[in-house]
C-alpha cells in the first residue's frame, strides 16, 4: 500500500495535497512532475476504439468486469489540441524556452483537431487561455485550482480512476469527485438541476459503456486553455473496454449555444497500479487544505 | 485491532441457516433454490439476527445487502445529547446512550466554548470531509454500495467518498492524519461492524460542538432491523478527551421514493459560482 500522494506522483499539473497549505507552495512541485516521464507516454495517441473481440469476466448482473484503477495513458489537463502534463519550461541560461513535446491532440472529430467554437465563444476561450498565468479576476481561476469538481470529461485525462461496479451501478472514483452511473434505465433527474459532475445514465452495448449526460452546471473547464460548454451541453460518452488492460473513451459535446458542431475528444485508459494488487486509494483532501484561493489572483481586487 | 480475519469464521453454516430464515419468513421462491443449492434444509432457525433482519435483502454470499440510499431522521448533526427546540436547532430526545457525553473536565469546558461559538466555528460550515460517524447522521441521504470485497458510501453532502475495506486487511500502520479515518470491516452474523482509526483532530460530532482528538477510535454496528431499517450503533474512545468510552444509536431509513438519486452539495462552491457564469 501506498499514500495517497504517491498515488499521484507526477501525474498532471494540479497535484494538490492538504499538506499543502499554502496554495503557492506545490507550483514548483507541479513544475517537478511536470517533467516526470510516464510510463507509455511517449506513445501516440490510438484513437480506434475496436471493442467486442474481447471476453471479458462477468459480473452476477451480466456487467463485463472492468473494476480497478485506470490512468490516461497521455496525462494532463492542460491542453485538448496540445496535451501535455504542465506548461513549458523555464527560460534555460541562453533564454530559450523548452517546449514541452507535442502530442496529437485529443480531439478526434472534427480531423483538424480542433474544438469548433462560435466565434464569440472562441473570442471568450481565448480570453481565459491568455490570461492563465496571471489571472487578474476571480472569473479567470480555473474553478479546478479551487478544488472544484472538474466535470465529467476532464476527470478521464487528469489523474487516476478507480471504477467499481455494483449490481445496476458503475461508479467513477476520481481525486475530487465521484460519479455514480446508474444502468437501469431511469429518466434524467429534472432540466432545472444543474450539477458540477452532471447527471449520468448508463447502459453496456457489449464490451462499451455508453453513458448519456445531462444537467451540467458547465462552471468547471475541459483545459487550462479556457476550453468550456454552456450548461445546455449534452455528452455522450463512450468507454470502449479493448482488452483487459485498456480501454477508449471517447465523449462527444453537442452544444450550439457554443460549438458549430458536436466534436470529439478521445483519451486511452489503460491500468493503474498493476505492481500493486493490493493498492488502495486513500483519502484525498483538496478543499480542507486550501486557506485562501484568492491568492491566485496576482493583482488585488476591490470589486468585480 | 478489532480486525478478525473472515476465514475464521463458519461462515457457511450461518450463510445456511440465514438462508432458511429468509425463505420461511419470506417466502420467495427464489431461496427455494438457494437451500437446494446450498443444501441447508435441515438446519434449524434460530439465532436473533435472522429474525430481526427478516426481509432485508441479502447478496449471493448470503450477507445482508444494505445496497441503498439511506439517511437518519434524527436531529442528531445538531445535538447528540437531549435538547430543546432552541433557534438554530429542532429538538431532540438524543442518541448518546445514557443521554450524557462522559467529557473529561477540559474537555467539558472547551465543548462548552465550542457551543457558544458554533455558529462560526462548526467545520461543517466550510463543506470539509466531516468525520465519522456524522458524516453518517448529516441530515442528507447517503448511498451504500456493497460487494463482498468493500463497501462504498458515497455521501451527498460534501465530497466524502468512503470504502470500508471488508476484505480482512488490516489498518495501514500510522498515525495517519485523515478526516475520515481508515474503515476495516467485517461481519458478525447479520450486522457490519466497522473498525475506523486514523482521524485527525479537525471535525466536530454535531453543531453543538462536540469534538475528539486525534486519538478518537470508533467502532460502529450496522444491523439490519427490517427491510427498509438499519440499526446504527458507534462506540467512541478517546482517551484524551473522554473518561470512558460511550455509544450513540440510531435508525436509518431507506429513501424508496420512485427513481431517488444523490444529487450534489458541495457548498464550498457556492461563494465562487457567480465568476463562472
Amino acid at each position: 500500500m501506498k499514500q495517497d500522494f504517491k498515488t499521484f506522483q507526477g501525474q498532471g499539473e494540479a497535484i494538490v495535497n492538504h499538506r499543502f497549505n499554502n496554495v503557492r507552495a506545490w507550483i514548483p512541485v507541479l513544475l517537478a512532475c511536470a517533467v516526470i516521464a510516464q510510463p507509455g507516454f511517449a506513445a501516440g495517441q490510438d484513437n480506434s476504439a475496436q471493442s467486442g473481440a474481447w471476453t471479458p469476466n462477468r459480473l452476477a448482473d451480466g456487467q463485463p468486469d472492468v473494476q480497478g484503477f485506470w490512468r490516461p495513458e497521455n496525462q494532463g489537463t492542460y491542453s485538448l489540441i496540445n496535451p501535455r502534463n504542465g506548461q513549458d519550461g523555464k527560460p534555460d541560461k541562453d533564454g530559450k524556452i523548452p517546449k514541452r513535446k507535442v502530442k496529437p491532440s485529443r480531439i478526434i472529430d472534427p480531423a483538424d483537431g480542433q474544438v469548433p467554437y462560435l466565434a464569440a465563444a472562441r473570442a471568450k476561450q481565448q480570453h481565459v487561455q491568455a490570461n492563465f498565468n496571471n489571472p487578474v479576476s476571480q472569473d479567470l481561476v480555473d474553478p479546478q485550482a479551487r478544488c472544484f469538481p472538474g466535470g465529467v470529461s476532464r476527470q478521464q485525462w487528469w489523474h487516476n480512476t478507480e471504477i467499481r461496479q455494483y449490481p445496476n451501478y458503475l461508479i467513477i472514483i476520481g481525486d475530487a469527485d465521484r460519479r455514480i452511473i446508474p444502468l437501469d434505465g431511469r429518466p434524467h433527474i429534472p432540466g432545472n438541476i444543474k450539477l458540477w459532475m452532471s447527471d449520468s445514465r448508463g447502459h453496456w452495448e457489449g464490451n462499451t459503456l455508453v453513458v448519456d449526460v445531462t444537467n451540467s452546471n458547465a462552471k468547471h473547464r475541459l483545459s487550462n486553455e479556457g476550453d468550456f460548454s454552456s450548461d445546455k451541453v449534452h455528452i455522450q460518452e463512450r468507454f470502449s473496454f479493448i482488452d483487459a488492460n485498456t480501454y477508449q473513451y471517447q465523449a462527444t459535446y453537442t452544444d450550439p449555444s457554443v460549438y458549430t458542431r458536436p466534436w470529439t475528444v478521445s483519451s486511452k485508459q489503460v491500468r493503474a497500479n498493476t505492481d500493486e494488487p493490493d493498492f488502495e486509494a486513500w483519502e484525498y483532501a483538496c478543499i480542507e487544505g486550501e486557506k485562501n484561493t484568492d491568492n491566485y489572483i496576482t493583482e488585488k481586487i476591490v470589486s468585480q | 485491532m478489532r480486525i478478525i480475519n473472515p476465514n475464521k469464521h463458519k461462515h457457511k453454516f450461518e450463510r445456511s441457516s440465514r438462508c432458511c430464515a429468509f425463505k420461511q419468513l419470506s417466502g420467495i421462491a427464489i431461496c427455494a433454490v438457494s437451500i437446494i443449492l446450498l443444501g441447508c434444509g435441515t438446519q434449524p432457525v434460530k439465532t436473533e439476527d435472522n429474525v430481526a433482519s427478516v426481509g432485508m435483502p441479502r447478496t449471493s454470499d448470503g450477507k445482508p445487502d444494505l445496497s441503498g440510499i439511506w439517511q437518519t431522521l434524527s436531529t442528531a448533526d445538531w445535538d447528540l445529547e437531549p435538547h430543546q427546540a432552541r433557534k438554530d436547532a429542532p429538538p431532540g430526545l438524543g442518541v448518546v446512550v445514557g443521554h450524557v457525553i462522559p467529557y473529561q473536565p477540559w474537555a467539558l469546558a472547551q465543548k462548552l466554548k465550542n457551543f457558544e461559538n458554533r455558529a462560526t466555528l462548526d467545520p461543517r460550515r466550510k463543506y470539509f470531509m466531516q468525520g465519522i460517524p456524522r458524516a453518517n447522521y448529516t441530515p442528507e441521504p447517503f448511498q451504500i454500495f456493497q460487494s463482498d470485497k468493500q463497501l462504498t458510501f458515497i455521501y451527498e453532502f460534501g465530497q466524502t467518498v468512503r470504502t470500508i475495506h471488508a476484505n480482512g486487511t488490516k489498518h495501514p500502520e500510522g498515525h495517519i492524519d485523515w478526516w475520515i479515518g481508515d474503515s476495516r470491516g467485517h461481519w458478525e452474523g447479520d450486522t457490519l461492524v466497522v473498525d475506523v482509526t486514523h482521524f485527525n483532530d479537525q471535525t466536530w460530532f454535531d453543531r453543538s460542538g462536540n469534538f475528539h482528538s486525534d486519538a478518537l477510535h470508533v467502532i460502529e454496528r450496522y444491523k439490519p432491523i427490517g427491510p427498509d431499517h438499519i440499526q446504527y450503533e458507534a462506540v467512541i474512545e478517546d482517551p484524551k478527551v473522554f473518561t470512558k468510552p460511550w455509544t450513540i444509536s440510531l435508525v436509518f431509513y431507506r429513501h424508496k421514493e420512485k427513481d431517488f438519486q444523490l444529487l450534489e452539495n458541495y457548498g464550498f462552491t457556492f461563494d465562487y459560482e457567480k465568476f463562472y457564469p
